[in-house]
């Protein structure tokens, strides 16, 4: 895994949220997969967005809060955070350039 | 069983790879059935050689000639593919087990939208079309699953070991008597209408049917066809897209040794000729290295 990408929890999710201003979270399982399909395409954007935006993981099957918290009853949903405020989240494997775009949008 | 080549897909790829593989000398199976390829229900009229014919007249044709050059055709789906020690296992819906040195995967691309209202709108709030990702979601909860085939069989069983009631939604059955019964055992309930749209404001709350009942449901999980063929490829260490393509190289291989792609599942343009001429070329390239040459 690239040393890009953060492990979250349901413990450490909201700092990580207030912490950084564009934040992109990967809710997968690893059963899931098109969870593996997505995971290759987001180490390669953590590392290529280094300092524009923070990309974590989030096991739902080991944190049901935020699962829970965020209605996600698909994976993968990748939620997506500026400043704290919750964005419109992408659901499904998406090719690489259009979740680069989208988050380029929220920069 | 145990064969040289296995070919997953019936159309023209898949059967041009078996001409191309038995007459190579290579012990040949193909798995699909030609009513799945895009081709069956085509006019044909940009193919060399050919002025005008049917999609389903060129598959009756090539189905004839890769049985006459010795391959074995098999109309099942297949529902499960893994690694063995000689190469690949294949299990198909009728239960038949397949042993083959090499793979070819001619399976085309599978339609997986239903094109209804509500489907594009709600999917990730309650559609979803992979039931073995989302089934943990819907514990206790109602769910349809809308589908004929194998796929959804499958997605209909495992979905009664999650939610509290599971409708089958599909018109007119396609999957094998097997995988049909377990899914009715395990207490699915079928359901024969069409779907006509999914309703609910933030959330899936109801599948209304072309027949005008409204079913009460919180997921709906679309699963058309037979179980697809790139999520069985994943299992082999096949990598697709997101797009659900195969990556390959100039000899058709999928990146895994032994695993071959070609025709539709390898990109556009989805014509013909693309698809026969891969066929051909992975044909020869798996019979080579399964014969160790």
């Amino acid at each position: 895994m690239s040393g890009n990408i953060v492990t979250l929890t349901d413990n450490n999710f909201d700092s990580f949220i207030e912490e950084n201003p564009l934040v992109l979270v990967d809710c997968w399982a690893p059963w899931c997969k098109p969870c593996h399909m997505l995971a290759p395409i987001l180490e390669e954007l953590a590392d290529e967005l280094v300092g524009k935006a923070a990309i974590g993981k989030l096991n739902v099957d080991e944190n049901p809060g935020i699962s829970y918290r965020f209605n996600i009853s698909a994976i993968p949903t990748m939620l997506v955070f500026k400043n704290g405020v919750m964005q419109e989240p992408l659901v499904g494997v998406r090719p690489k350039e259009d979740i680069k775009k989208y988050l380029q949008s929220k920069m | 069983m145990s064969y040289d080549v296995a070919i997953v897909g019936m159309g023209a790829a898949g059967l041009q790879a078996a001409i191309s593989s038995s007459r190579k000398k290579a012990r040949t199976v193909v798995l699909g059935r030609p009513e799945d390829s895009a081709l069956y229900g085509a006019e044909v009229e940009n193919y060399f050689g050919v002025p005008r014919t049917s999609g389903k007249e060129l598959l009756r044709t090539g189905m004839e000639q890769a049985e006459s050059f010795g391959a074995e055709l098999r109309q099942e789906d297949v529902i499960e593919m893994s690694k063995s020690e000689g190469g690949f296992k294949l299990l198909s819906d009728s239960g038949t087990e397949i042993e083959a040195k090499a793979l070819i995967v001619a399976s085309g691309i599978m339609r997986k939208k239903l094109n209804i209202p509500g489907e594009k709108e709600l999917f990730g709030k309650g559609v979803s079309y992979c039931a073995s990702c989302d089934c943990n979601f819907y514990k206790g909860k109602p769910v349809a699953v809308i589908g004929a085939g194998s796929e959804a069989a499958v997605s209909a069983e495992l979905m009664t070991h999650y939610a509290s009631k599971v409708y089958w939604v599909a018109a007119e059955l396609d999957a094998s008597e097997g995988l049909r019964e377990k899914a009715l055992k395990a207490g699915a309930e079928l359901v024969s209408s069409p779907p006509k749209e999914i309703g609910g404001d933030d959330k899936v709350s109801r599948l209304t049917l072309e027949d005008g009942s409204e079913l009460e449901v919180n997921g709906v999980f679309i699963e058309l066809g037979a179980r697809s063929t790139t999520d069985m490829a994943m299992d082999l260490g096949v990598m697709p897209t997101p797009e659900g393509e195969i990556k390959v190289d100039k000899d058709f291989s999928a990146g895994v040794e032994g695993v071959y792609a070609c025709g539709d599942i390898t990109g556009k343009p989805w014509q013909v000729a693309k698809a026969a001429g891969e066929g051909g070329v992975a044909g020869e390239r798996a019979a080579k290295y399964a014969r160790g040459l």
